[in-house]
This record gives C-alpha cells, structure tokens and sequence, in this order.
C-alpha cells in the first residue's frame, strides 16, 4: 500500500486528501448529532424528578392560606388542597366520583362540595349526601418543617 | 348411577335415620335416583343440626316422600334459611304436592295465574320478614310448631280480599306503625308509613273514595317475597321504581277515570318520558343510583305530585347551584308572577332531556325566542344577551372539542400533551360552570366563569402551538441528521470506490 | 487458499508473544502499542481476512452484524434509559412517564430502544433462517450454530423483560399471561413460577428480578455469547457455499468488506431515527406498540385481548389450539412439551441433518426450514387475526374465529405457493414435502375446518408415511428424502 501511494501521481493524491478530508468533516458532523441529543438528554433538569411528591408553589400556597384550599395538579390528577379549621392538611382527589365534575370546599362547613348535583363529603372523603357513589381518593398532605405543602400519593 | 354407599357420611356427623337414608337413596319406577346430583351433593354438605332437623321432620312424618325432600334440598338454601324451613310444619306441610292442591302449595314452579311472590318457594324463604323470624304464622295466625292447626284461616286472607282492598293497609300497619314493637327489628326503620299513605292521593282513593284499584302496601312490596329496598331484586329498588309505577300509571286501563285536580285525565306517558330523559338514560342506562327515579320527586308512601312551587324545591335536591342562580334572577318574579312551574317550564317534567345549548337561540320556534317574544316584548337587550350567552359557550365548546382531538393526535405523536391536558379540564370545568351560569340570565354573573374559561381557550391555543414547534423541530433536527449520515454514507462510499479500484 | 489453510492463518496473532526488542513498527503511541500487544499480527490478520463469494446472494452475510449494530443501540440507549429509570412500585411507570415527557429527547431514546428492539429480532430470525437455508452449520461450524441459536434464545429473554419494566397495564398482564405458561412445566413448574415472579403473583418483586435480568444477566450473558459467536468464526471464517471443494473467491474483509458493513449500519441508523421519530411509539400493529398507557394495578381486573409481543404470538395462539386436557395431561403442558421439542430440534439441527454432514445438499432440510416458516406465519396470523374477525362483522365468536382462520389460511397458502414456485423455478428444488404438510395442516384448520390439532397429526402422519414408503420403495427421486 505504502509503495502504491508513493508511485500514485501528483493530482490523484490530492483528490484522495480531499476526500479523505470529507469523510473526516462528515464524521465528525454525524458525531455531532449523535452527542446534541445525549448531551441535552443527560443535562439535569431543574425540576424535581419522576415521581415523588409535589411541592405547593409559593402562588398555590398562599391561595390555600387565602381561601383555605386550592386545586393543584398531582401527576396529571386534579388535587384539592384544604385546611381544616385545627390547621390540619388534607388532600383529595378532586374529580367528584359521580360526574367527574371539580369539587370545592366549603369551610363554613367543613364539607367538600360538588357543585354540579350538590354532593357532599366529608374530611373523610366519604359521601355524606347527595347522588356520588363513592368516596373521594384521598392523598398525603404534609407541612414540612420549613413551611413548605408536600403532596404525594397515599399508597392503598 | 349413584348407590346409597355414596352417602356414607363420617362417624363424628348424625347419621341419617333409615326412613331418612332410605329417602335419600329412592328411585323412581324407571331406575332413577329421585335425588339429583346436586341434591346429593347439597345434603352431603349438611351440618350435624340440619341432619338432625331432617331426622325429626321425617320421623315426624312432615316430610313423607322423597320428591317432596328433593324439592326442598334444590333450593339449596344457606343453613340458617333452611333451619328456618326446617322448623316451620307450614312450610313444610304446603310444599308437599300430595297435600295440597295449586292454590295452597307453595313450589319451585307456582302454577300459572299465581304472581310469581306469592306462592314461590324461593320468594318466599327470601322474604325479609321470614328471614327476621316473622313466618307464616305472623300474619296468618296458629302455630308453626304445632303439628296441624288450620284455624289460621278461618279469618284471614278474607274471602273477598281482591275486592277490597283497604284492610291490607291496617293489616301491615298492626306493626309498621307500632315502634315499640318496631324497635325488635329495626330501630332504625319509620313507623309512619301508614300517616303518610293516609295523607296521599293513593291513600284518599283506597280509604276515602273506597276505590280498590289505588296501590296499597302490597302493590309495590308485593306478597310473599317482600325484600328491603336496598335489595337489588326488590320490587322498590332504586332501579326498579319506575317499572313498580308504571305497573299501573303506564297502564291506560288502570289509569282510565283517575283525574287530576283540575279534572283532566291523568296521563300514562310517564314511564316512558322518563325512560328517554336524562335522569332514566342515568338510572336505568348506565346504573346511576343517584339519578332520581319516580320517588325521589313524588315521594314514597305520601307520594304525590309536586305542584308548581314544589318542582324547582325537588330539582334543587340536586341542582342546588342552577336553582340559586336561577331565584337571584330577573326570571324568579316573571316566573312567580305568571304562576310557572321554574325549571319544568324549559326542561319538562318527566321528559328532561339532557340540555343543549341550541335551546339558548333568539329565533322564531326556539326556547328564548319564543318566551320572550311573547311577554319580554322582544326587549333588544335580552335578545343580545341570550346570543351572547349562546355563541360564548359555543366558542369554548367548539374549542374544546377541537384541542382534544388536537391533543390526541399530538400525543400519538409522541409529544408530552400533560399541560394541555390540564388546560384542557380547566376548560371542561369552565363550560360546565358557563352552562350553569346561564340560570343568573345575567350578563356579568355569566362573565365571571365565562371569562376564565376563555382564557383556558387561549392558554390551550398557546400549548398547542407550543407543541407543534417542538413536533416541527423534531423532525428539522431528524433531516439534519440524516442528512449528515447521507453524506457519511456518501463519502464512505467514495472511498470505498476508490480503494478498490483496480491497480491501487 | 483452502479451507484448512484459512483456519490455520485465523487467529494466529493471538498466540504471539509480546517483543518488547522486535521491530514494532514505527514510532508514536502506535509503534509503542505495537510493541506490547503485537498490533501488526492483528493488522495483518484483518488484511487477510476474506469473506467467500459464492453463488448465493452476499446480503445474507450482513445479518448478523446488522444485529450486532442495533444491539449496540440497545446498549447506549439501555444505559441512557437506565439514568433515568427507576424500578419500584410509585416510581418505575412515572420514571418511564418522566423521562418520555419532560426530559429533553427522553421520548427519543425510548422509542430508539424499543424500534431497535423489534428490528434487531427481525434481522436476528433472518440471520439465522439464512444460515439455516445456506447450511452454513455444517460440520465444523455446529457450534458457531449452537452458540447463535442461544443468543437468539436470551434476546427472546431481552423482550420479554423488557417489556414489563415501565410497569404500564399492557405489559403487567402480558407478563401475567407469560409468565404463567412456566407453571405448566413438570414438576418444578410451581417453584420455577415462583423463581421467575418473586412470588406467587407478577408484583414489584417480578420488576426487580425483571430488571436484574434486563440490564445485568442477560447483556453478560450475550456479550460473552456474541464473544464466542465471532471468535468461532474468525477461527473458522465464514462459510462458502455448500459444495465448494475449494474456498471460492474472497472479498477482502477489510476495507471491502468492512465498509460496506459500515455503510449498512449508517443505512439502519438513517431508518431507525426515521422511525423514531415519526412512529415513536411503533406502528401500531399488535404486538408492535410501546405507548406508556395506564400504569399497572395488580388489582384492576383483566382484560380480553391481552397478547405479547409479535414474536411470542405463535407460542400464544398454540397454547389456545390445545384443549384443557389432552392425553392424561394438561393441554398447556403438552404444548410446552411441544415447543420445547421444537427449539431442541432447532439447536441440534447441525447433528441431524446427515447428508449435509457429508457435504451432500440437504433437500429435506431446506424444505424443513420453509415448513417452519409457514407454520410460524400461520399461527402469527391466526392471533393477529388481521382484521378478517372484525370485518366478518359476525356477532358470534365462533363464526368470527371461523372466518379469521379462513383468511388466515388464504394468506398463508398464497405466500406457501409463491415460495414453491420461487424455490422450483430459481433454485431448482425439488423436495416440497415438509412444507407442503405444513400447507395442507393450513388449509385443514382454516379452510375445511378441522381442529388446529387434528389439522397438524393428520399432515404429519401423511408426511412421516410419505417418508417411510419412498425409503421403502427407493426410487431415485425418493432416496434423496431419506434424511
């Protein structure tokens, strides 16, 4: 091989540079847009990760402090936020069990309500009149020491 | 075929009796064993006290002939229902078809013409009062334990018991209405059935006019099967109510002379109105229970209809929101004033049909157009806000329908559609508060829940755009790369021509 | 150069001592590295290295490196996925869900893995169908056979692992369905179901075994048998075509070779992002679908119509063919007896096919290759009933699995003609026994209506009597089928 490249004339020797030259450059733009998507890929985000419990945001908190509840989303769920009149958290799922509409709470009551048939529950979640068929799925709430609303989902 | 070894039981177990044993083991004139398999396996399965029982009725002679055992082991009932059989000689007398002719023998197969309660053996061991201990004898009369006592019927059922029928109600009323005695059985259970009935149209027409057709106690619990109304099989089960009403008020024939207070004839189209409406598609469609059936408007025992001011108090059972909204409204004293019935006047009573929002249109032959035409003197203002109402809510429907099918073809995609998804039930929640709020009939009431739901609409719109950048960009960065491997692919093959050109 | 010749020459560099004094040539990191670990042996090994031209077509030759490339993607995007995976009960489908919605080209590398995972056991069952139609695991190469008849074996173990790791509905109750068929085997069936589920149940015990086995049993397992698998046949090189006394004439491994295994790769590499990023979660075919869905809840009741993954479809609609019992036994054993009796078949395929032992052409084996083919794409068919059940329109089940095997079997005796036909006129065969029992077993269930089971003794009864008779009677064209 050597021998041959050094009989090769002039021109031709050159042509090979080239295209040697190409199939570097063209390597090297392959690499490069093989490394974009895995280097972004492998970036932190500044998210919390997959699962885990979600954290109120200073906004949602204080609209649960103002009309001691809120709706946030938990996981791609609907999540009623309230605060009992002894301060305590609860969290439940706020699609109501009979239609699906979002339930609010009421707490001159301490009741949460449905508007859409007037259907009721109670801190417990468990229907207490009205047309719902079941209970409402409840989840963790908890004040962590430093004042900030965790959510996460209450395993069965 | 089986041979009486197959019945062998255990030592620790009562023994069957020989006339018992011998039952069990008789054939009939072709060869074959009276007791089927299953009865076989049923007795096997006996506990030592029902053995026993069996043992006394056979030597007691109330149970004679192996048919008749047969008969009662194919209910295959629980051992405390069949303790309770066991122990009753009426039971075990009348089921017995050598004793008793159609009319008085209770069977598996009650003969034609009798209503399936009232002399099925199955119906009857299933009766709540049978179950809590009050059998035959507690409305019949004489002693179940007795050997024979046919005194019981020397009273009651009266002889011309299908012509009258006013003595049912103080008959059940003997302990309905007595909560001392009550009390034994369910404390919970209300003792004024009987005050209640007296007070309703079915009452009035059975005590007052003395007109038998009206429904009494055992037209809707029936006879001898009676079952709590939580049962799913009884005859006042949520889901059977409208089929126990329309027995008779779907019955012209029955219905034929009953007329309302202002003397015209009482209609038999209810159960079928009710049927098509929103709350029967709910109940007796998808299984709601809590749809409303005929009760849960007429009343139970004092049921009754509920006059014009009682319809929007029985709606608002439910639709409390619409009914507040709609008696803060301009509507409320045109309404009171005119003496409508509120929500039946634009929804129907038994006919509900699920709203829509085409009844809200200004034009001729439509709901607003036509009321108002006639006594709000097309007043321009409410005309305007009537299609105002209509076309904002068709906005955000159509909205809506379009980024959900938007969402779903930008999810197979492979795109994250969560946040748009979440705007999306913000929307949904937003119309369905907008549709509610058309009961204000009142621009800015409508406007505080309107609003935000428009601006779900242009927040979903945002993230859709958002999404189909990300899907475009997507595939910009797919031909660059491809295009960046064709050139490779291209060089390599250059190359790859060239060294194996010939000489090199 | 002859074969003996070439296997002398493979491989030779690895017994090279290392010449710390030897002439390495030249200088730089290259020469340095030379020096130690005799680089030149290996260069001048790679520069000798042939690949056999021979009659047949050379496209079979880049199959198994086709599959060594896209099990190299599954490794980078395995390790990429394993980030940001985490099993365990709350976390392993949101991880998945996490990592496909919110994190930059998550979606990408998923979908890249699964694609990669389809396509590589499409073009693993094609190697190895073309290895078995070119009888390249004649003697001496009955290992290089064995050891690639394992790999496809643990890469069947890939999927099916794989497939229960994002912990969605689909994937716990094809996992239920899958791992269950374990109980049917004898005497430890029990215990094996308990080994493979963590438990009596598919729980999250199943998840980390699954997992251990996805990410660390089975890739050592495969790199150590892919390791072997290329040894064997750079020892051996690769086979020339049956019947060549002579080695036919080569292609230069390198670069001709070489490169255009390049150039392919970069081709699979241009389909398969194409593919990502257009169907990202496959092409909707049953079988072929990876969307994420609902997570799993080992509660929530089953539901009809659960099936595996593409390649698990025959076994599946074969366990529906059995009755609950049949011979004493139960009906899912005997038809774990006979797939197992299938794949020990397919493994020792090098030691029972005689004739070609002795370099002689093996009708009846190419002919049972082709019988397989047709039998695998008859009971693939029948349980992705493509479309024909819904189409019937029929109310009842009965008239709809009617109807189903009907078509079924019109498709698969069309593609059963095509290939006689292709095979009589273009390579001359003449030897359709097998398949032509495989065809008449098609057109008993699907078209007159036996039993599957029926279907298949009578086809194979007419076949092994057929066998026997033309040994018996010897003709000439007979004696060829006596294998």
């Amino acid at each position: 091989m050597e021998e041959q490249t050094l009989t090769t004339s002039h021109p031709k020797k050159s042509r090979r540079d080239f295209l040697d030259l190409l199939v570097g450059a063209s390597f090297l733009g392959w690499l490069v847009t093989m490394a974009y998507p895995i280097i972004r890929y492998l970036k932190p985000l500044p998210q919390t990760g997959a699962s885990g419990p979600t954290h109120l945001t200073r906004d949602e908190s204080s609209k649960l402090e103002q009309n001691k509840f809120v709706i946030v989303p938990v996981s791609g769920q609907r999540v009623i936020v309230l605060q009992a009149p002894d301060q305590q958290l609860f969290a439940f799922s706020a699609k109501c069990t009979h239609e699906g509409c979002t339930i609010t709470y009421q707490p001159a009551q301490s009741v949460l309500w449905c508007p859409c048939h007037d259907g009721r529950f109670d801190l417990n979640g468990r229907v207490l009149s009205g047309p719902p068929p079941q209970a409402l799925a409840k989840y963790d709430a908890r004040r962590q020491p430093d004042g900030s609303i965790v959510i996460s989902e209450q395993k069965a | 075929m089986f041979s009486s070894a197959a019945f062998a039981v255990d030592q620790n177990s009562t023994k069957p009796n020989p006339k018992l044993a011998e039952m069990i083991a008789a054939k009939d004139e072709s060869g074959k064993a009276i007791m089927g398999p299953e009865e076989q396996t049923y007795f096997n399965g006996l506990n030592d006290n029902l053995r026993e029982l069996l043992n006394q009725a056979v030597q007691k002679e109330t149970i004679t002939r192996p048919e008749h055992l047969a008969a009662l082991l194919s209910l295959q009932l629980r051992p405390q229902k069949m303790e309770l059989v066991l122990q009753n000689n009426c039971l075990l007398c009348h089921s017995d078809s050598a004793n008793h002719s159609a009319d008085t023998l209770f069977t598996l197969t009650p003969a034609p013409g009798a209503t399936p309660s009232h002399m099925n053996l199955k119906e009857v061991v299933e009766d709540v009062h049978f179950r809590r201990g009050v059998s035959c004898a507690g409305c019949h009369g004489g002693d179940p334990t007795a050997d024979l006592g046919h005194a019981h019927v020397k009273e009651w059922p009266e002889k011309d018991r299908d012509k009258n029928r006013e003595w049912i109600v103080q008959f059940c009323a003997r302990c309905h209405s007595d909560p001392t005695f009550m009390h034994q059985f369910n404390p919970a259970l209300p003792t004024d059935q009987l005050a209640k009935f007296k007070e309703s149209p079915h009452g009035r027409t059975l005590l007052e006019k003395h007109d038998s057709r009206a429904a009494q106690c055992v037209s809707c619990h029936g006879v001898h099967g009676i079952r709590p109304a939580k049962d799913p099989q009884s005859k006042v089960y949520a889901r059977t109510v409208p089929e126990t009403c329309g027995a008779c008020h779907a019955d012209s024939k029955v219905m034929a002379g009953f007329t309302r207070a202002d003397g015209s004839p009482l209609p038999t189209t209810q159960l079928a109105e009710y049927r098509l409406s929103v709350h029967g598609q709910a109940l007796l469609g998808r299984g709601d229970l809590g749809a409303p059936a005929c009760n849960t408007c007429h009343g139970n025992h004092a049921a009754t209809p509920p006059g014009i001011a009682g319809v929007s108090r029985s709606c608002s059972l439910c639709h409390s929101a619409n009914a507040s909204l709609f008696d803060g409204s301009k509507h409320k004293q045109a309404f009171d004033r005119n003496n409508w019935s509120e929500c039946a006047k634009c929804h129907g009573n038994h006919t509900i049909a699920k709203t829509n929002d085409s009844m809200l249109a200004s034009g001729k032959g439509s709901l607003c157009g036509d009321c108002h035409r006639e006594f709000a003197k097309d007043n321009p203002n409410c005309i305007a806000t009537a299609d105002y109402f209509r076309q904002t809510i068709t906005r955000i429907d159509e909205a809506r329908n379009n980024f959900s099918a938007i969402s779903e073809k930008l999810a197979a995609k492979g795109l994250d559609v969560e946040p748009i998804s979440n705007q999306l039930t913000e929307l949904t929640d937003g119309l369905k508060k907008s549709r509610t709020h058309i009961h204000s009939f009142s621009r800015d009431n409508f406007q505080q829940v309107a609003l935000p739901a428009e601006q779900a609409v242009q927040n979903t719109d945002a993230l859709v755009k958002k999404a189909r950048e990300e899907y475009n960009s997507r595939q910009v960065g797919l031909a660059a790369s491809i295009g960046l491997i064709g050139l490779l692919m291209l060089t390599i093959y250059l190359k790859l021509r060239r060294l194996e050109k010939p000489g090199e | 150069m002859t074969l003996a010749g070439s296997r002398m020459g493979a491989l030779s560099f690895l017994n090279k001592k290392p010449d710390m004094n030897g002439p390495g040539k030249g200088g730089g990191l290259l020469g340095w590295l030379d020096r130690r670990y005799q680089l030149t042996a290996l260069t001048e090994f790679l520069r000798h290295k042939e690949v056999p031209l021979g009659s047949h077509w050379m496209g079979w030759y880049y199959l198994g490196g086709i599959t060594l490339f896209f099990f190299i993607v599954q490794v980078v995007t395995g390790v990429l996925l394993l980030m940001y995976y985490q099993p365990g009960e709350t976390t392993a489908y949101e991880s998945i869900r996490f990592l496909t919605t919110k994190v930059p080209f998550g979606w990408l590398i998923r979908s890249i893995h699964s694609w990669s995972a389809h396509l590589m056991i499409i073009s693993l069952v094609l190697h190895m169908f073309s290895t078995m139609m070119l009888k390249a695991y004649r003697p001496p190469r009955e290992l290089t056979w064995v050891s690639g008849y394992l790999l496809f074996l643990l890469t069947l173990g890939f999927g099916f692992s794989g497939y229960l790791l994002p912990w969605n509905k689909l994937a716990y109750f094809a996992t239920t369905v899958g791992t269950n068929i374990v109980a049917s085997v004898p005497l430890l069936g029990s215990w094996l179901l308990q080994v493979l589920r963590g438990g009596q149940d598919v729980t999250i015990n199943t998840l980390y075994r699954f997992f251990a086995g996805h990410v660390v049993i089975l890739p050592l397992a495969v790199v150590g048998f892919i390791g072997l698998h290329i040894v064997f046949i750079q020892r051996q090189g690769m086979a020339p075509p049956l019947g060549a006394k002579v080695a036919p004439r080569g292609m230069k491994f390198f670069p001709s070779f070489a490169l255009r295994d390049l150039l392919l790769w970069l081709a699979c590499l241009m389909v398969l992002l194409a593919l990502a990023v257009f169907l990202p979660y496959g092409p909707g075919i049953p079988g072929m679908d990876w969307e994420l869905g609902q997570k799993a809840d080992p509660l929530a009741p089953a539901y009809p119509g659960i099936k595996p993954e593409w390649y698990f479809l025959w076994e599946y609609q074969l366990l529906k063919e059995f009755p609950p019992h049949l011979f004493g036994l139960e009906g899912p054993q005997v038809c774990l007896l006979l797939i197992a009796l299938m794949f020990g078949i397919w493994g020792l395929i090098p030691w029972l096919d005689r004739r070609v032992r002795r370099d002689q052409p093996s009708p009846a084996f190419s002919d049972f290759g082709w019988a397989a083919l047709l039998f695998l794409t008859y009971l693939t068919l029948l349980a992705w009933d493509i479309g024909a059940g819904a189409a019937s329109g029929a109310g009842d089940e009965l008239t709809a699995l009617r109807n189903i095997a009907r078509v079924c079997a019109w498709w698969t005796l069309g593609a059963g003609a095509l290939v006689i036909v292709v095979r009589y006129l273009r390579y001359e065969h003449r030897w359709f026994l097998l398949s032509g029992a495989a065809l008449l077993q098609v057109t008993l269930h699907g078209l007159v209506g036996l039993t599957y089971l029926l279907a298949g003794v009578i086809s194979v009864v007419l076949a092994a009597v057929w066998i026997v008779v033309a040994h018996f009677v010897g003709s000439r064209t007979d004696r060829r089928s006596e294998t």
